[in-house]
């Protein structure tokens, strides 16, 4: 979308799978047979086959709103819809681009719009909820973003809905539920997904709320069939009740994790955590596991720390703050979550050593002793290492 | 799978193209196909 890579260079090359001995075929398939296991695709070609792994994805949702229709009002997947709005932008010299929904796509598409195109946009989100990156952040952290990207020139409505897209043939406006109307040239959708799940319809594979349904090994309810990514069901690991889970980290250890199964391995998949990352502008967010919100919404009592820590020792040229936010479960003191907001980069990794204690099943008691590698150049002094300092802060307001 | 078996991938983004690639590694003998209805793979 920035234009900062071209499209080939983003794309996994036929060569790399064909080199190594993998048959490609494009084109979509329209049918499977589970009883002969053939597939067969859209121009009459007709595969047989020993096993079928299914991982088709997921499309962006497209929300009943009025306006939907008119040119200009767009949703981002893949490449080719990311070269329709690039060439819709310069064909239509858009200045005022409308989103709609703040994930995590719409905030780094809209930053990165701003920053990369040479004439000024007026860039407005719209969010339903409070906040920005509402999957991601409570409210505390998310300020600290909004207000970043407002001081950047993002206008960010949250608590409102976007009740109509106006325009005649194509877009020019978006009317909120407040009255008030946002000048558009070009809106662009993003409030979620949708597994793509005809063909394991079709096939009348086992369905789950979010998508196919699949044990631990990513096998579905046909013996042959294994399915992963953003097609498929996944299990939260903190509650074990199904969830979405349509993030690129899970989709490649569960298509890696299919591959084991049908060489023989019994290695489980632990279910998600949502893991995943953001990039507007210099901050980068990332969070893992629940929210505090999430978290009081699955029944648990949490109790929160947050601490404002530093890419480097104080005194080092160059060092950038950043904070974190960690949410632990009252009740067995385990960890469940943790939120990152940075104005380095390297901090936002920080986040795997959080998914790491949750998977581990640390308490805050244990986090007390972690130590990190220190360095003046790449971290905090020690004794401003904040995971050790938010349990610190949790076990004093236990003891409350 | 044992040698010489089919396996056929619907989808080759963040899924299937990593299962394609060390389902082969693991199984050389296996015949694997990759079929996926876009010209190109966005890799994400
Ligand atoms: C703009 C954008 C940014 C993202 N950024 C991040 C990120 O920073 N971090 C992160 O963790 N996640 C990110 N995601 C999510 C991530 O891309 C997905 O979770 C991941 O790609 C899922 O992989 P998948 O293989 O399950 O599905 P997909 O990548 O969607 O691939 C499915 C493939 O199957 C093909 N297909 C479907 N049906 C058929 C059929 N009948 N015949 C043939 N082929 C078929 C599709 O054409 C597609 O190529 C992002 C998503 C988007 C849209």
């Amino acid at each position: 979308m920035a234009g900062l890579a071209t499209g080939q260079s983003i794309v996994v090359a036929d060569k790399m799978l064909e080199s190594a001995g993998i048959k490609v075929v494009q084109d979509e398939v329209t049918k499977v047979d589970p009883v002969n296991k053939t597939v067969t695709v859209a121009e009459g070609r007709v595969f047989s086959y020993d096993k079928l792994f299914l991982a088709t994805g997921a499309s962006a949702i497209m929300p009943p709103i009025e306006g939907k229709d008119l040119a200009g009002v767009m949703t981002l997947r893949g490449l080719p819809d990311a070269e329709k709005i690039k060439s819709y932008i310069a064909e239509r010299n858009a200045v005022n681009i409308v989103f709609i929904g703040a994930g995590f796509i719409s905030m780094e598409v809209a930053s990165l719009l701003v920053e990369n195109m040479e004439r000024k946009l007026n860039v407005s989100i719209v969010e339903f909820m409070n906040r920005p990156l509402p999957l991601m952040l409570d409210k505390d952290m998310a300020d600290v973003v909004q207000a970043y990207l407002e001081e950047k020139g993002l206008k960010i409505f949250t608590g409102e809905k976007a009740e109509k897209i106006v325009g005649n043939g194509k877009v020019d406006g978006v009317l909120l539920g407040s009255g008030k109307k946002l000048d558009a040239d070009l809106v662009f959708i993003n409030v979620g997904a949708r597994a793509n799940v005809e063909l394991a319809e079709q096939i009348g594979l086992e369905m789950g709320r979010f998508g196919i349904k699949v044990n631990k090994y990513q096998e579905t309810s046909n013996p042959d069939i294994l399915a992963g990514g953003d097609c498929v069901e996944k299990i939260n690991f903190i509650t074990k009740k199904p969830t979405p889970g349509r993030l690129r980290g899970p989709a490649v250890m569960q298509g890696r994790l299919a591959a084991k199964r049908l060489a023989g391995y019994d290695i489980e998949f632990p279910g998600v955590l949502d893991a995943g990352g953001c990039k507007m502008f210099d901050m980068t967010v990332s969070a893992t596991g629940f929210s505090e919100e999430r978290a009081a919404e699955e029944g648990f009592q949490s109790v929160c720390a947050t601490v404002d820590s530093r890419s480097k020792h104080v005194m080092i040229p160059g060092m950038k703050p950043w904070k974190i936010k960690l949410i632990f479960d009252k009740k067995t003191r385990k960890l469940i979550g943790g939120q990152i907001v940075s104005h380095a980069v390297a901090p936002a990794k920080e986040i795997d050593a959080v998914t790491a204690f949750i998977l581990a099943g640390k308490t805050i008691e244990e986090l007390t002793t972690f130590t990190c590698a220190c360095n003046p150049d790449i971290s905090s002094e020690p004794s401003a290492e904040p995971i050790t300092v938010a349990a610190e802060q949790a076990l004093q307001k236990l003891k409350l | 799978m044992k040698n010489g078996e089919k396996l056929v991938i619907v989808g080759c983004s963040g899924s299937g193209g990593p299962a394609a690639m060390l389902a082969k590694k693991l199984m050389p003998e296996v015949d694997i196909t990759v079929i996926r209805k876009e010209e190109f793979f966005i890799v994400r």
